[in-house]
């Protein structure tokens, strides 16, 4: 952020007098703070793809990687719905998640369910299938041109040398909301339970009489849903473009990996944890390369600790 | 089980013989500019095969890995001089290497987890490639990647300049046969009888005590090194040198190939390679719905044939001579 490094300038001669090496210190901490500042919303975006991941790879063990490609889609339409036709942001976000519900559904029944009991490489092949459908169908639909959803919050508010950009807090209440939402809706209702009875233990929860066709169909539809909500904020916050999804999907599978194989605070704690190193690593090292050096702090969690941050051993 | 080594070698070299001779039945160039790219692709094929076929691990870094290669041998030629007949060795060396360390952190998650790590690993070469302009020139690309200089063999001298060259068909098919024998040696070896069982089962083969990581490993870099090889061959035959063709949307294009062929089989990668090659033309009045059209025969295949072309036709084939000793590829 070009604002938060603004107390940097000195005037002329006196730069070697108020440069004291304590107000340097300041300053650094300061521009550190913002980075972090700055991660935190893009990070609670990554959580957001993340859970959406997490839900239909702890159920049914598919590691859906259309999943970046469809909040893409959501992205563009929301961009429909918000830009072209004028209806407020959330409004329209509310519109085009019911739409992405439905088209996760339509995966999981036409795509996923046929190759149930075949080998799980083969659900990832389809998934890489539907990857290149979906990205052929946003460019078919929506053009190869950068998108960026316009939204009315604009302002900037100022925390003692701390720069918040209205937008980013909007992002992170709605992702944290979101969030909050569906874990409620997993752990406090009957069918968020029949739910996690199938992730525990499909057989069991099958003779139990939990039908295994409709959870999907819900866990679909909830991951769908969370996903075109997160793409809707990703084009506010940064932009859609072509190849854009595909990357999401990396860096939510990433967060994955970082927190944790199946572990609900692990993804939260991973996607923010990838989104402050990210933003660090674009502050302090270069913005070019900050894709990169998100991707190997993923590789180097696997390193040391191949289990992710809250994992299981 | 004993096998007959015989039908396999005779049939090959009928096959090398049959493609050495096909571009003489051509009448347009641009078909032998096609074929060539094949049987680039089938070298790109093989190695994709060996991991995602044999070992049962999809890697999704196929593409950068032939860009690795690509850029190594061009970056060698054009600035220091070497040779190509050298590169084509050192290259997919070079990107061996960088397998290597790649590999072995991105071999410790099993699964769907390292397909998207080796994805990871895609979008950081493509990355690098585009952003790195000092050394790769960046989106505009290196111009002039020069073609290997003329060879002289027993007496005979072989130029490679020009377009729809017919010595540079050869040496393509010259690797692509090289490197279907190669993986043929590796398959019936004992290292591809057990990566053939960390397919079946992972588990098992490391409670019967297989160091499976060092068998993933092998494939892994084995695999890179025939993508090295691929991009040397793409890069000193097209002339031109930019990031484009090694993004994740070419690493799928692989995949695609060797599901469409057949995955653990040797005929299946060759197949899929010259279909992936020439799906584009057929398609060529949907050029805007190609990704689409790639995508859906992705899924359908994968749903309804599963084992790819190839064993399907073996299995048709088998159903008419029914006398057939053992359904055993």
């Amino acid at each position: 952020m070009v604002l938060g490094r603004s107390p940097r300038a000195c005037p002329g001669t006196a730069q070697a007098l108020c440069r004291s090496s304590a107000q340097q210190g300041f300053i650094a901490m300061i521009e550190f703070l913002q980075q972090v500042l700055n991660g935190l919303a893009i990070g609670s975006v990554y959580t957001l793809v993340a859970l959406g991941l997490t839900v239909v790879f702890g159920i049914l063990g598919i590691a859906h990687f259309a999943h970046g490609s469809l909040a893409m889609f959501g992205g563009y339409l929301t961009f429909v719905f918000s830009t072209t036709m004028g209806i407020p942001f959330f409004a329209a976000i509310a519109l085009a998640m019911p739409v992405g519900a439905i088209m996760g559904m339509l995966i999981e029944r036409l795509a996923y369910r046929p190759v149930r009991d075949a080998p799980h490489i083969n659900a990832f092949i389809i998934a890489l299938g539907l990857t290149m459908m979906i990205e052929g169908g946003n460019l078919l639909m929506f053009g190869a041109d950068q998108v960026i959803i316009q939204t009315p919050y604009q302002q900037v508010f100022e925390f003692g040398g701390l720069f918040v950009s209205q937008l980013r807090l909007v992002v992170f209440i709605t992702a944290v909301s979101l969030v909050a939402l569906v874990t409620v809706l997993l752990l406090k209702t009957k069918t968020g339970k029949s739910v996690r009875a199938v992730a525990q233990n499909r057989h069991a929860a099958v003779l139990m009489g939990v039908n295994v066709n409709f959870v999907s169909s819900v866990v679909f539809a909830i991951s769908s849903a969370l996903g075109v909500a997160a793409g809707a904020l990703i084009g506010a916050l940064l932009a859609l473009a072509p190849g854009v999804g595909e990357s999401f999907a990396v860096k939510g599978f990433a967060v994955l990996i970082l927190g944790g194989l199946g572990s609900l605070p692990g993804a939260i704690l991973g996607g923010l944890v990838l989104g402050v190193s990210e933003s660090l690593a674009a502050g302090f090292l270069s913005s070019a390369y900050k894709d990169v050096i998100s991707f190997l702090v993923m590789i180097l969690v696997l390193l040391v600790m191949p289990q992710g941050l809250l994992g299981k051993k | 089980m004993k096998r007959n080594f015989g039908f396999p070698l005779v049939a090959g070299v009928a096959m090398v013989l049959g493609a050495l001779a096909l571009p003489h039945a051509m009448s347009t160039p641009y078909y032998i500019h096609l074929l060539t790219l094949a049987l680039i692709w089938i070298v790109l094929a093989q190695g994709q095969n060996l991991t995602q076929g044999f070992v049962g691990y999809v890697s999704i870094a196929q593409a950068g890995f032939m860009g690795i290669g690509a850029y190594a041998s061009t970056l060698l030629t054009v600035n220091f001089g070497f040779s190509v007949w050298m590169t084509l060795f050192l290259a997919p060396l070079f990107t061996g290497f960088a397998a290597l360390l790649a590999g072995y952190p991105s071999l410790r998650v099993k699964g769907h987890y390292f397909s998207i790590v080796t994805l990871a690993y895609n979008m950081v070469i493509f990355i690098v490639l585009m952003t790195f302009s000092a050394l790769t020139g960046g989106e505009a690309g290196i111009p002039n990647v020069p073609r290997p200089s003329e060879l002289n063999l027993f007496g005979h001298v072989f130029s490679f300049e020009g377009r729809s060259n017919l010595n540079y068909y050869a040496l393509a098919l010259f690797c692509a046969a090289l490197v279907t024998g190669l993986c043929a040696m590796v398959l019936h070896s004992r290292v591809g009888r057990v990566m053939l069982a960390i397919r079946q089962n992972e588990d098992l083969a490391e409670a019967m005590g297989v160091i499976t990581s060092r068998y993933k490993l092998f494939a892994f870099v084995l695999s890179s090194m025939l993508a090295g090889l691929a991009g040397t061959l793409y890069a000193h035959y097209i002339g031109f040198l930019n990031p484009e063709p090694f993004g994740v949307d070419q690493s799928l294009n692989v995949i695609l190939a060797v599901i469409l062929g057949g995955s653990g089989t040797l005929m299946g990668p060759i197949v899929g390679a010259v279909s992936v090659t020439f799906l584009p033309e057929i398609l060529r009045f949907a050029d805007s719905f190609r990704l689409i059209t790639y995508g859906l025969i992705l899924v359908v295949a994968t749903i309804f044939l599963p084992k790819g072309l190839v064993p399907l036709a073996m299995g048709l084939w088998r159903r008419l001579r029914s006398h057939a000793p053992s359904p055993k590829a």
